[in-house]
């Protein structure tokens, strides 16, 4: 698979848009939990989550006038392969998924293969394929007995 | 107490369980996602048929064990293997990343057997008088405690105040998310049924702490850790020196770990993270917090093995479970027909002053156990390719995360947490703050409330929040843990200014 570097950065004209972005989905949530407390039945529930929203809200406003003023150079996503990151995310989630179904082993299985070619930088050959997913098998069969026999854990 | 119960805890059986307890609670605690109450909880069956004395050994002893255990993965792979060590976290990865993981070991091994003795001695000596310590700590106390530690977020933001502060906030909003705890309305689930069990603290500390470090190793050919030519062992002796200059700190820290492990449902995250900040708060010029500073290991590891002795002050005293382990232990006492309370170490002094020698026994045998898998660890982590590294970590944090609560939905929050994790990183949020908020969140709320009725009640708020000698106490140490870097910083720019005109003169 070729490698594909790709510089990613969240500054457009010296501003910090990727801390603008965050800081203006913290108010957006802020607001939204503003909203979710009208719902709630006892007081009780409602001051704390209102006083954090609150909290929340001002802090990312001041957060946004400081980057505004004084964006930072060094945010962004930086060097890295994409496609790595998120095979190894969207096969950790696959994994969730298919867990009900499929079995603890099969699911984690697939994540942990995502995992190997994820971390693989140095590409693949017969031999490195068999060493490592025999030793993935290992390591996947040994937790599993661990966590499923000794520690009693009802892995589906 | 007497020479009989040091005998009693001396048997070849009591030292062998020790041991063993040691040795398991080490390699669990290790683990990330199980933590030191699940290391208590799992090995309990097997004391049942076991003399109280030895029983209750044997559970300190992998108590103590796995609190230490979890320094390992927070130093090496940046996952608090346990909630305590998230403090471990803050220099024990930087220290492993420039190539010093090995000495970072071995000075999480030396606090902790520091910090256990004086926890121990405490529980040996100032055990009841220490108990009614707990008994002072109302709601609003726990409130101003837990304020106390989220003013931490100032010093673990060096540099980006706001954004840590933001984070904070996250956090605490985080923690409401679920049943409320007093009330039991649904907060903030927006119908979602995976949300409604709120956010576990151990699955979201791993998937802020681990899921950030496994995106960023894929994304880069870079190997994990830096390796030191020549194959080193653990530096054992370096790691001694270090420790031996920092005794004053290791002090302190163990004296707030027993304290704070003497309030019940405190622990040892609270108690490493209030540690750290005193350790930040006193800091030598040069010191750098959070970029590999060997104190602030010691200061984490040393309380958070402190709240082990300190926990069982009112565990035994008042029948009050000081730490969550506690309350397993508590069971298991009860299960062998021991009842806790101020008449304990009367009628059944022989079984607790055994125990108490059994628990000084086990963290002394926690020095070479401590020392010889922190150097199998420490070596491989460091030598086991990426490729292999990732996916098995991977692996663990999936199956560690389920095994809290048997829940898919806490797996699946811990992925998606730790993606936001990553992303808030990247734009200088830190994952620090926004853990601190999920931890102290509930305390804090719980004691707000709490207090907040008690003051309507009484109709006196101001006094309830404002007029106890113990909440004040907390509340001005709160300012001065504030307060006190600023007047530093300000003190030692004026020095300097002083010292470059003085120089300037004498050039002239």
């Amino acid at each position: 698979m070729p490698r594909q570097t790709i510089e990613t950065s969240s500054r457009s004209g010296g501003k910090d848009v990727g801390t603008l972005i965050v800081a203006s989905l913290f108010i957006g949530l802020g607001l939204i939990t503003l909203h979710d407390v009208t719902t709630y039945s006892d007081t009780d529930s409602v001051v704390f989550p209102t006083f954090v929203a609150y909290a929340m809200i001002f802090c990312s406003v001041l957060v946004i006038i400081a980057s505004w003023l004084r964006p930072s150079r060094d945010n962004g996503f930086g060097n890295g392969d994409w496609w790595r990151r998120l095979l190894l995310v969207a096969t950790m989630l696959v994994a969730c998924a298919i867990m009900p179904v499929g079995g603890f082993l099969p699911a984690t299985a697939i994540a942990f293969a995502g995992g190997l070619i994820a971390a693989r930088h140095e590409g693949w050959d017969a031999r490195s394929a068999v060493v490592f997913s025999a030793s993935g098998i290992a390591i996947m069969a040994g937790f599993y007995a661990l966590f499923r026999f000794a520690l009693g854990v009802p892995l589906p | 107490m007497g020479f009989e119960h040091l005998a009693n805890a001396l048997t070849l059986t009591n030292l062998a369980l020790a041991l063993f307890g040691v040795v398991a609670g080490t390699i669990i605690g290790s683990i990330p996602g199980l933590s030191a109450t699940m290391a208590v909880a799992v090995l309990v069956p097997i004391t049942f048929a076991m003399p109280p004395a030895s029983a209750l050994i044997l559970l300190g002893a992998i108590y103590t064990g796995a609190i230490y255990g979890g320094a390992y993965s927070a130093i090496l792979l940046n996952t608090p293997g346990t909630p305590s060590a998230i403090g471990t976290t803050f220099d024990g990865y930087p220290m492993a990343k420039r190539g010093d993981g090995d000495l970072a070991v071995a000075i999480a091994c030396y606090a902790s057997v520091f910090g256990g003795m004086i926890g121990a001695l405490a529980l040996l000596l100032l055990a009841p008088p220490l108990s009614s310590v707990a008994l002072a700590f109302g709601p609003v106390e726990y409130l101003w405690l837990s304020i106390f530690g989220l003013s931490l977020i100032a010093s673990l933001s060096t540099g980006n105040l706001l954004k840590g502060l933001a984070g904070g906030a996250f956090g605490l909003l985080l923690s409401c998310v679920g049943v409320a705890e007093i009330s039991a309305d649904i907060r903030l689930t927006f119908g979602s049924s995976t949300m409604i069990g709120g956010i576990e603290v151990v699955g979201a500390l791993i998937g802020l702490y681990c899921i950030p470090v496994l995106i960023d190793l894929v994304a880069t050919p870079e190997r994990h850790l830096k390796v030191e030519e020549g194959g080193r062992a653990v530096r054992f002796r370096e790691g001694a020196l270090l420790a031996w200059r920092s005794r004053f700190n290791l002090l302190r820290s163990s004296i707030i770990g027993t304290v704070i492990g003497i309030l019940p449902g405190a622990g040892g995250s609270v108690a490493g993270l209030v540690a750290y900040s005193e350790a930040k708060r006193t800091a030598k010029p040069g010191q750098k917090f959070g970029e590999g500073e060997p104190d602030g290991i010691m200061a984490t590891e040393a309380a958070n093995n402190a709240t082990v002795g300190g926990g069982f002050i009112p565990t035994l005293v008042l029948g009050i479970p000081g730490t969550p382990p506690d309350a397993v232990i508590l069971g298991a006492l009860l299960v062998q027909g021991v009842r806790t309370g101020p008449t304990l170490f009367d009628s059944g002094g022989s079984i607790v002053y055994t125990f108490i020698f059994g628990l000084f026994i086990a963290t002394i045998l926690m020095l070479p156990t401590g020392l010889l898998i922190g150097r199998y660890a420490y070596k491989t982590i460091v030598t086991i390719p990426k490729t292999i590294l990732v996916p098995s970590v991977g692996f663990m944090t999936i199956i560690g995360t389920f095994a809290i609560r048997n829940s898919i939905s806490d797996v699946i929050i811990m992925i998606v947490l730790g993606t936001v994790g990553w992303v808030l990183s990247r734009f200088g949020f830190a994952a620090s703050p926004i853990v601190l908020g999920l931890i102290l969140g509930p305390i804090a709320e719980q004691g707000f409330v709490q207090a907040w009725i008690i003051g309507e009640a009484t109709g006196n708020l101001t006094g309830m929040f404002f007029g106890r000698p113990i909440s004040l106490a907390i509340i001005a140490f709160t300012v001065l843990s504030l307060v006190y870097p600023v007047i530093q910083g300000r003190r030692a720019k004026k020095l300097l200014e002083m010292q470059a005109g003085s120089n300037a003169k004498t050039d002239d």
